[in-house]
This record gives C-alpha cells, sequence and structure tokens, in this order.
C-alpha cells in the first residue's frame, strides 16, 4: 500500500509534466488537425538557452524565465516559417512537415553549436526529500505538481473565461463557422501555437532541471511523451490529454518499481505494448470525441 | 480485364528490369570513375535503395506515414545479428543471451530468413493495433504508433545487454569477414524492384491504392481496407527486413543507433523526394540523396573551391561546416512539404510510359455486350429510426424494391434521404429498424460487408479515386466485385471494365485521371464504377444534381443501360422530378423522416403532401 | 447595399454557381429559392468569403469585397447564419453568443447578450446549457441569435427552417418580419418557397448554378411553373 502511494506521487511528479506537453499538443491538433512532431523543440532551444545562460554563470532563476520566451517564440516562429504553409494540407504532408521542423532545428544545433552533449547544474533541491509519515516526497515533484496544478487550472480559465480561450475553442469544433462569427484565424493559430509553447516552457524548465543536460536531438523524448499521452487521452480532447499525461506518468513510474530487475529498463518498451493493447480493445483513446463524418 | 499479362506483368517486369539495369549500371560507373574509395557509398546505396522500396510498399500504396519500419529493420538486424554470428563470437560478447542463443549458428542467409520471418511475426501483431486504431482514428493514430514501435525498439536494443550487447558494445561480427561479394545485394535489389512494383499492380495492391484514394467509397465498393493494409504492410516489412539484414551483414556490427532517428530520416526522405508514389519514384530519390548527401558530407569535410572562391573559408564557411549532410536532409525533407508534397515524380512510373509509347492510342471500342438478367432479389427496409443529438433526421422510414425495378426517393433538402442511404449502405447505424436484403440481414453491418451482399452506392459529392485513371477507377471496384459474387455464390460474370467504360460513353478519357474530368463525366464514372462492383442493387445519389435539363434527361438512358449490363435494380435519389418521372416505375416521397407518398411517378407528383413538402405552404384541406 | 455580378464558383470541376448576378437594396428582404444542389448554399458561401469564387465580383456596401475573409466581412457588417445552424454543441448557449460578439468591444457584449436572452427567451432560460443539448428549434433561434449579436447591416440565414416543426417555422418568419421592421438587410435561402415568397419583397429561382429567373414575391409566387421551377420542367414540356 505505501509502495502504491509512493508510485502514485511519483506518477503525479511525471505525469504532470507529461500532461503540461500534451495538453499543448492537443490545442495545435484541434486547430489545426496537425500532429505537431516538433513540439520538443521548444525544450530543445530552452535546453541550449539553460546551457547558455550557465555559461554566463547566471541562476535557474534567469534561466527559467528565459525558457519560457524562447519556447513561446520558438513554437511562433515554426508557425510562421512552416505550418502556415501548409494549412488544410493532408495528414501525410502535415505530420512530414513537423517531422522535418524537427530535423531541421536539430540539425542547426548539430551544425552550428556541437553534436556533443552540454551539461548545465541542476538546482541543488533537485534531489531533496522530504518524508511524509512513511512516504518520501521529492521537493521536486512537489514543486512540479504545484506549478502544473495551478498551469493547468489557469488554461482552464483561459480556455474557458476569456475571448480568446472561447475563440480557441469554437474554432477547435468548427474552424470555418468561427470565422463566420468573426474569429481571426490567423489568431487563433497562432495563439494557439503561443499557449502550446508556454505549456511547454513551463514543462521544459522541469524537464531540463532533471536532466541537467542538453544535446541537439533533446526534444525526441518530450515530443514522443506528449503525442503519446495526447494519443492515450484520445485525440482532439484536451481533457484526455492531461488525463493521458498523468496516466502515461503512472504507468511508467509503477511498471519501473514492479518489474523485475532484470527488464526494467524496459519500462518504455512494456508501455508500449499497454498502449498497443489500448488501441486494439478501445482505439479512440481515453476520452473519444465524437465526429461525424459526411457523406 | 484484370490481371492483364501484358499491362500488370510483362510491363512491370521490363521496367523494373530497365530501372534495376540503370541504376546498378550508374552505381557501378561511378564507383569505376571515382575509384575504390566509392565502393562502400555504391554498395551502401544499393542496401538503402532495398529498404527504401520495402517501406514505399506500405507508405505509397496505402498512403499511411510510417515512422516504425526502421524499428522493423531494428528487429530483424539484431535477429540476423543473433543467428548469424559464430557461438565462439557470441560467447564473448553476449554468454547470457536468453533462450540459448549465444548456442545457435545457422550460417548467414539461413539468419537472414529467421530475421524474415521473425519481424514479419511481430508486424502481424502490430499491424492489427494499426488497423484497429487507423479505422477508429484516422491515419494520424497508426502514424504515431509506427513512431513509438521505432522508440521502443530502440530503447530495448539499449537496455537489454543480455541480448544485444547494449548500446556501446553493440554485435560485431566476422562470418569469414564482412559481406565480401556485392552480387547478394544486387540480386535482393532486383528481387526488391520486382516485388514492389508488381505488388502495386496486384489485386491487393490495386485495392490498397484505391482506399488510399478514398476509403469511404473503397469500403462501398466492397473493399475492406484493413486486409490490403495488413498485406502491405507484411510483405512491406518482409522486404525491409531483407535490406536491415544486409545492412548489418555489411557493417559487420549492429548498435541501437544504426536503425534510428537518422536512418528513418535518410529513408523517409528518400522515398517522398523521388515520389512515395512510385517504385520508379523511390529509385530516383535514392540516388539523389545519396549524391546530394555525398556532396554535403564532402563540402562540409573538406571544402571545395568553386570559380576560385573557396567555400572553406570566410564568407561561406558557415555553411560548409562538419553535419551539413543532416540539414541537407532535413530541408530536404521540409522543403519537399512545402512546395512538392508529391515528390519529384509523383507516381509517374517508367513502364506506364514504356506501355504507353508502344500501344498508342485507345483503340477501337469493344462492341455493345448483352445486358444480363437480374436474379431475383428483394430489399426490405422497415421503420428505420435515427437521431443526431436531438435532431430526428429519420422516423420510422422504409421502402422496399425488387431487382427488376427502378425506385426513386424524393423530398425536400433535409427530409432524410441521404440519411436513409448511409443507413442502407451501413454508413450510418440506425437507432432501430431493420435492413434485409433476400433472406440476409444486412442492419448495422459495415459498408464492404454490404457492398459484398449487393447493395452499391454512389455519393453525392463524388468519391472519385481522383489521382488514378478513369479505368483504375472502374477496374478498381470490378476487383472487388469478384470476391462479393463468390460472397453470394453468383455465377454471373463480372461486367467487362471496357465495357463498362464505354457504356458510360468514357471510352475516349479511359487513361485520363479522374479528377482531370468534367462534372458530367464524373458522374458517369461514378455510375460505371458502381456498376463495376457487380450489385444486385445500385443506389445512386442524386446523379443528375448540377447537370443542365439535357444532361439530366441523357442520365435516363445512362442508368437504365448500365442497370441492364449488370443486371441490377435501381434506387435512386433525386430532386429532380422530370428524371425521377423518366426513370422510375415507383417513387416514395420523403419529408422530415418519414415517408409522406409512394406510388408512381404521375401519383405521386400530384400528391397535395408532397407539392406541400417541396414548397411549403397551407395544409392542404 | 449588396451586389453580386458574374459570380462563378468552381470545386473540382464541378461548376457550382455560374455568373450569378444579384442584388439586395437597404433594408429589404431577399429570397433565394431553388431544388438542392442548384448553387444557393455555395452563393452564400461565395459571398461570405467561405468559398473562393473563380470569377465575379461581390461589392458590400459599395466596396469591392472579393475574395474577402469571413472574419473581415463580419467587421464590416455582414453576418451569415449557415446551413445545418453549426452551433457549437460542446459549448453553452451563452457562450454561443458570446463568440457570436467577438468582434464587439467587451462592455458591450455584455449589454447585447442580455437583449438576446430577452428576445429569445427560450435561450435565456438555457443560458449555461451546452448547445447540443437543445431541441432543433432552439438551436436555430440560437444560431441566429448569435448572428445578431454583432448586429450586422445585412443577414444572409441558410435553410432557416429545415427540419423544423410547422410552428417553430412560423417563429422563423415572424422574426424575418422582425428584423426587416428594424431595418436589417435579408438575404434568405429557404425551402419553404411559398412561406419565403410571401415575405420576400424580391426573390431568385437558382437552378443547376444559375439564376433562371426573378422578381417579386407576389409575381413569383404567382407563376404556376414554380414547382416546375423547383422539380424540373414536366414531361410534356410546356414549361420554358
Amino acid at each position: 500500500m505505501t509502495e502504491l502511494t509512493q508510485n502514485l506521487i511519483d506518477g503525479l511528479g511525471r505525469g504532470s509534466i507529461y500532461a503540461l506537453l500534451a495538453l499543448g499538443v492537443a490545442i495545435v491538433f484541434g486547430v489545426m488537425h496537425l500532429l505537431n512532431f516538433a513540439h520538443g523543440e521548444m525544450i530543445t532551444v530552452g535546453g541550449y538557452l539553460t546551457y547558455w545562460t550557465a555559461l554566463q554563470g547566471w541562476s535557474w532563476w534567469v534561466a527559467a524565465p528565459l525558457v519560457l520566451v524562447g519556447a513561446v517564440v520558438t513554437s511562433l516562429v515554426i508557425e510562421r516559417v512552416a505550418f502556415s504553409r501548409v494549412r488544410g494540407s493532408s495528414d501525410f504532408t502535415l505530420l512530414l512537415t513537423s517531422f522535418g521542423v524537427h530535423f531541421v532545428v536539430s540539425a542547426m544545433f548539430l551544425l552550428y553549436v556541437s553534436a556533443s552533449v552540454k551539461t548545465f547544474d541542476r538546482p541543488g533541491w533537485v534531489a531533496d526529500t522530504y518524508a511524509v509519515g512513511p512516504l518520501r516526497v521529492e521537493v521536486f515533484d512537489t514543486v512540479v505538481i504545484t506549478t502544473a496544478v495551478v498551469t493547468l487550472l489557469g488554461t482552464s480559465l483561459l480556455l474557458n473565461r476569456t475571448m480568446f480561450g472561447l475563440s480557441l475553442r469554437a474554432a477547435a469544433a468548427d474552424f470555418d463557422t468561427a470565422r463566420l462569427m468573426g474569429v481571426r484565424s490567423d489568431t487563433v493559430i497562432r495563439g494557439a501555437f503561443a499557449l502550446s509553447g508556454l505549456l511547454a516552457g513551463i514543462a521544459g524548465i522541469f524537464w531540463l532541471m532533471r536532466a541537467g543536460s542538453t544535446v541537439p536531438s533533446a526534444g525526441i523524448d518530450p515530443m514522443l511523451k506528449g503525442v503519446l499521452a495526447a494519443l492515450i487521452g484520445g485525440l482532439g480532447s484536451l481533457r484526455g490529454a492531461v488525463a493521458g499525461g498523468f496516466v502515461l506518468g503512472i504507468a511508467e513510474v509503477v511498471l519501473r518499481s514492479r518489474l523485475p530487475d532484470g527488464i526494467a529498463g524496459l519500462t518504455e518498451g512494456v508501455v508500449f505494448v499497454l498502449i498497443a493493447l489500448l488501441f486494439i480493445f478501445r482505439p479512440q483513446g481515453l476520452v473519444s470525441v465524437a465526429r461525424a463524418e459526411r457523406v | 480485364m484484370f490481371p492483364d499479362r501484358r499491362r500488370d506483368v510483362a510491363l512491370p517486369l521490363l521496367g523494373a528490369a530497365v530501372l534495376w539495369v540503370v541504376f546498378v549500371g550508374g552505381g557501378l560507373l561511378y564507383e569505376m570513375v571515382a575509384g575504390g574509395a566509392a565502393e562502400r557509398l555504391v554498395t551502401v546505396m544499393f542496401i538503402d535503395a532495398i529498404v527504401v522500396l520495402g517501406i514505399g510498399i506500405y507508405v505509397g500504396n496505402t498512403g499511411i506515414l510510417s515512422f516504425g519500419h526502421i524499428g522493423f529493420g531494428s528487429i530483424a538486424g539484431y535477429t540476423f545479428a543473433l543467428f548469424a554470428i559464430a557461438p565462439t563470437e557470441k560467447l564473448k560478447r553476449i554468454p547470457d543471451a536468453p533462450f540459448g542463443l549465444a548456442e545457435v549458428s545457422v550460417g548467414p542467409w539461413g539468419a537472414v530468413v529467421i530475421a524474415v520471418l521473425v519481424t514479419v511475426a511481430v508486424a502481424a501483431v502490430i499491424g492489427v493495433g494499426l488497423a484497429r486504431s487507423g479505422a477508429e482514428s484516422g491515419a494520424v493514430a497508426a502514424t504515431v504508433i509506427t513512431l513509438a514501435l521505432l522508440f521502443v525498439t530502440h530503447e530495448v536494443a539499449r537496455n537489454w545487454p543480455d541480448l544485444t550487447g547494449g548500446e556501446r558494445a553493440g554485435l560485431f561480427f566476422t562470418i569469414g569477414g564482412a559481406l565480401d561479394s556485392r552480387i547478394p545485394v544486387v540480386v535482393c535489389l532486383a528481387g526488391a524492384v520486382v516485388v514492389a512494383r508488381l505488388f502495386a499492380t496486384s489485386r491487393s495492391g490495386r485495392l490498397a491504392i484505391v482506399a488510399r484514394e478514398d476509403n469511404l467509397a473503397a469500403r462501398a465498393m466492397g473493399v475492406n481496407p484493413l486486409v490490403q493494409q495488413m498485406i502491405a504492410l507484411l510483405l512491406s516489412v518482409a522486404v525491409v527486413s531483407i535490406g536491415a539484414s544486409l545492412r548489418v551483414y555489411e557493417d559487420g556490427s549492429i548498435l541501437p543507433g544504426n536503425f534510428f532517428f537518422s536512418y528513418t530520416l535518410l529513408t523517409l526522405v528518400m522515398l517522398i523526394v523521388g515520389g512515395r508514389n512510385s517504385v520508379t519514384g523511390a529509385i530516383v530519390g535514392v540516388a539523389v540523396i545519396t549524391a546530394a548527401r555525398e556532396l554535403a558530407r564532402r563540402l562540409g569535410q573538406d571544402g571545395f573551391e568553386v570559380f576560385g572562391v573557396g567555400l572553406d573559408g570566410p564568407p561561406l564557411d558557415w555553411v560548409f561546416r562538419e553535419n551539413l549532410q543532416t540539414v541537407v536532409l532535413g530541408v530536404a525533407m521540409l522543403g519537399f512539404m512545402l512546395w512538392r508534397p508529391g515528390g519529384l515524380l509523383d507516381d509517374w512510373e517508367l513502364d506506364r510510359w514504356l506501355g504507353r509509347t508502344r500501344a498508342g492510342d485507345a483503340g477501337d471500342p469493344p462492341d455493345d455486350p448483352a445486358p444480363q438478367s437480374p436474379r431475383d432479389r428483394v430489399l426490405v427496409v422497415r421503420d428505420v429510426e435515427v437521431a443526431f443529438g436531438g435532431f430526428r433526421a429519420l422516423d420510422r422510414a422504409g421502402i422496399e424494391a425488387t431487382t427488376s425495378e427502378v425506385v426513386g426517393i424524393i423530398g425536400p433538402n433535409g427530409a432524410g434521404k441521404t440519411t436513409l442511404l448511409n443507413v442502407v449502405t451501413g454508413v450510418v447505424a440506425p437507432d432501430s429498424g431493420t435492413v434485409i436484403l433476400g433472406d440476409l440481414d444486412l442492419t448495422g453491418r459495415p459498408p464492404h460487408h454490404v457492398a459484398r451482399a449487393g447493395l452499391v452506392r454512389t455519393f453525392q459529392n463524388l468519391r472519385l479515386f481522383s489521382a488514378l485513371t478513369v479505368r483504375e477507377n472502374v477496374e478498381g471496384a470490378a476487383l472487388a466485385a469478384r470476391a462479393g459474387l463468390r460472397d453470394r455464390n453468383d455465377d454471373r460474370a463480372v461486367p467487362g471494365v471496357d465495357d463498362l467504360i464505354v457504356a458510360a460513353g468514357l471510352w475516349e478519357h479511359a487513361d485520363r485521371r479522374a479528377r482531370e474530368l468534367d462534372y458530367g463525366n464524373s458522374r458517369r464514372l461514378e455510375l460505371a464504377r458502381a456498376a463495376a462492383a457487380a450489385p444486385d442493387f445500385l443506389f445512386l445519389d442524386e446523379p443528375t444534381s448540377g447537370m443542365n435539363d439535357a444532361e439530366s434527361l441523357a442520365m435516363v438512358q445512362q442508368v437504365r443501360r448500365m442497370a441492364a449490363l449488370v443486371g441490377a435494380g435501381v434506387v435512386v435519389i433525386d430532386h429532380d422530378l422530370n428524371f425521377i418521372t423518366s426513370i422510375c416505375d415507383r417513387v416514395y416521397c420523403l419529408d422530415q423522416g418519414r415517408v409522406i407518398a409512394q406510388g408512381t411517378p404521375a401519383e405521386v407528383k400530384a400528391n397535395p403532401l408532397v407539392q406541400r413538402a417541396y414548397l411549403g405552404g397551407a395544409e392542404p384541406s | 447595399m449588396l451586389e453580386v455580378a458574374g459570380l462563378t464558383a468552381r470545386y473540382g470541376a464541378i461548376a457550382a454557381l455560374r455568373d450569378a448576378e444579384l442584388r439586395v437594396g437597404s433594408g429589404e428582404v431577399i429570397g433565394l429559392i431553388g431544388p438542392n444542389g442548384a448553387g444557393k448554399t455555395t452563393l452564400l458561401n461565395c459571398i461570405a468569403g467561405l468559398v473562393s469564387p473563380a470569377g465575379g465580383t461581390v461589392s458590400f456596401d459599395g466596396e469591392e469585397v472579393t475574395g474577402w475573409a469571413p472574419e473581415r466581412l463580419v467587421r464590416s457588417g455582414l453576418a451569415l447564419v449557415p446551413e445545418h445552424r453549426r452551433i457549437f454543441v460542446d459549448l453553452t448557449v451563452a457562450e454561443n453568443l458570446r463568440i457570436g460578439g467577438v468582434t464587439v468591444p467587451g462592455p458591450q457584449r455584455a449589454q447585447r447578450l442580455a437583449e438576446m436572452g430577452e428576445r429569445f427567451e427560450v435561450l435565456a432560460d438555457k443560458w449555461d446549457t451546452p448547445a447540443g443539448y437543445l431541441s432543433g428549434g432552439e438551436a436555430q433561434q440560437l444560431a441566429i441569435a448569435r448572428a445578431l449579436v454583432s448586429r450586422p447591416r445585412l443577414l444572409m440565414m441558410d435553410e432557416p427552417s429545415l427540419g423544423l416543426a410547422p410552428v417553430l417555422v412560423d417563429l422563423v418568419f415572424d422574426l424575418i418580419d422582425e428584423l426587416r421592421a428594424e431595418g436589417t438587410s435579408l438575404l434568405v435561402v429557404e425551402q419553404n418557397a411559398s412561406r419565403l415568397l410571401a415575405v420576400a419583397d424580391r426573390a431568385y429561382v437558382l437552378r443547376s448554378g444559375e439564376i433562371v429567373a426573378t422578381g417579386t414575391g407576389e409575381q413569383l409566387a404567382a407563376r404556376a411553373d414554380l414547382f416546375d421551377a423547383y422539380v424540373g420542367p414536366s414531361v410534356d414540356g410546356e414549361s420554358p
């Protein structure tokens, strides 16, 4: 029981980051029907910004806001340079475009920074823990979970209470009709990318604090987690994406601690098998989005 | 008729042979000019070509983007290595390998066979998940699963050192030296070209392509895309497995990173730059990208002088740096997606070009074929209810039809005509009610099942296979028809494709793409395609919509002729009462989801309820 | 107010609209009738900016607006209530109306929403209900109210009575009368031709993508061959 609770807490910490990433993926998918394989590039850029601040001898208090700004700007630039040209294209084109963006960004870092791993110091408190009864809770997880909850609440307020959020939801439901009402397509798509970048930036700060290093291909892992979580939750559903993030995080932690020693390294493999099973038995994901096929 | 020996077998074989000779010859010629250093480059290019052709069998024919084929390659590569490496070597590197693999030795060619079998078995399992999620959530979900597969194989390879030697050690080996002859590679390449090209012209390949062009229309012709996609996947994985094994053999080693992102990027770029829908394109892409990458690598490494300007120093040294080839690949992928998503060749195929120059024009049309008499079958649709949200689209609607008559359904916009058709053909599941054909209960069955049972439809907003030619459109349906006739124990001859094209008045357009047709011809092609699926009942949704009066009247003859040719009854939805009057034996009028009148066309037209349904106005007294 | 000249639109090979000429004067109610597939919806979508015309021009208030984005046209005072209503089913009634007021400055928006609540009482009762739970009549009122929040000077409606029970159809036509009285110009596509012709100042009949007849409501309503214009010339060919 104690172990399970411990797993849950650890899993929530991990899942919080996945949930933020997945929500960003789902928001962009909603307005553009684009599954963004370049979603991790915001974190790659953030990683190098962090590395740069570390070189200057500045602290995380400088790096963190810089990562946020960097993520939002990167997201907007990618939209402007690449995705704005393929709006309304086929899935195939959209997917490969985002894949191409990932490669161009990482190749640029490869070419102009370095192919090798760049490290920076983690904040001192990342490894600290404190005891709650029989449980050991990481300070880091506490911060992550708190931040994520606040961010998710904030995002929820933004989506439900502001005109922009409303426009975003309307455009995701029916883009043309939203335009008929006067919702500007550029505003809403760029806004979606900015919001998605912001969420990735927040997740990225914690991702980088834990990683303590970056490489040109650093975006792949967070991207994959975000995309898988969004898919587990049911593509197109924002709530599903958040739920998918937590499910994925908890599943990973539980499996890692329960699998026999010999194959603990294969957690990712087992998670994939579970996801594959989920798709076989519940192909629409956890939260299904009704979609009518017009004939 | 399919298969046309010349067009579907002989010419593709000839085209494959020419492609192979030019490609292999070109590689060897380059090697002679460039010297021994190019030997490995050329060998690797041949192996890459096998892998790319393999990926193309799936991605090209089904239109589903897969990032996972290199993951399958990884599985094949490791399987190959585990079985091919001599036990003495394995005891040094992976003494604790599970399943007693450390002691096994089957020799390289046996290992290739095992690698293919193992990988295909894995693909079969994953294919089920791909098919199910793809059918539900679209191709995007399938693509993500393939991407996850790539990562998982990489993770497993890194984290199971007992089996794979782990991330750094990997598996190195000598089987009497690395691959020391190139003959196996070029032989396998020849095989890959032939298999890839012949699959695209095979029955299964054609049905996959048809479903790629329009999934719903394909299902409505009786094609089950999931089956064809599975066949394409297994075949494609087999070819990729052979390529991957050869790559490991050639390298003499395998590390987790060998079959990961960079190889996925490379092979995908090769595929899309040439044109993913074409075997010729795949080969061209491999050649172009190999050359571009080699050039970029050299530019990045040594620098070059062009017209006396040193590219290694200022002002251009910021471009020509190490790792330039990665940038080139990324930019190529992005650039082609943004500006030329079809690739250099799109779906241009060498053998079709060879065939066309020889055949000249279409030739004379065949004589008028004899009409067939229909089998007696009765369709009974009863008490169908459908609600969308709070909107009751159908309220206990029903129709009856026999194969010897033409039945019309009319009614104003929103009356539920198309919804009724969707229910009958399995596109929409009814909340209640039954659809019975003869002694078969078709209620709620999937569209391809309904089509095979003998109900085939057209679509109001035209769903042609737009990139395919007129003949390929009709042929696709005719191919699907065979399975349906077999299911029904119907020994009718499949309607001749040429006959149908002539009957539709499309003979001179037979080799044009469907998207190049004008509106009237597009409508006629939809009709011919539906007839080619050998139905007992043809369901036509607004066949004259957007036509002028003369065209509408011509359509009357067209529909009659087509139905007689295949021996089918007709159920037709239309708003054009004149068309309906001219063609129908009986007419139903729907309004607000209910049948408000039925009878002969004249009776229905004179019915005040009908006039009111169309024009509104006061309740008739 | 609205001037359409030589408008042509295609979907791929399909010419959905050929050389359409149409004019809506200030304060007029103009009807647009014709059979399924005649191009009525295409014509409205072209004017509203959802479909780019292949040729011809659209002018609004003397300014050429051909090819403008819909979000720009709304801001100049032209709104469309689309076919099948297309309300946002996951959003509440109030949220649907707020989206309709996206072009209206914040403070005024609240007031306009309150006005809609007064005008459409059924909506006021269901302010915080997701729009997907509304009945057909309520949904249609919401769709119209949503378009009215921006106070358009020209309101286009595509099949506003589609799928409604007769008593609700009355409601739609009463509303058309009210809007005319308030000075809003209207361009209405409607299957219920008799009702529409009874309220319309003028009407156009569209068939196979072409405008085949035009005149005042009474003129057209009096024409014996109107039914034929709808469903095709009768077999004995007495109509034009």
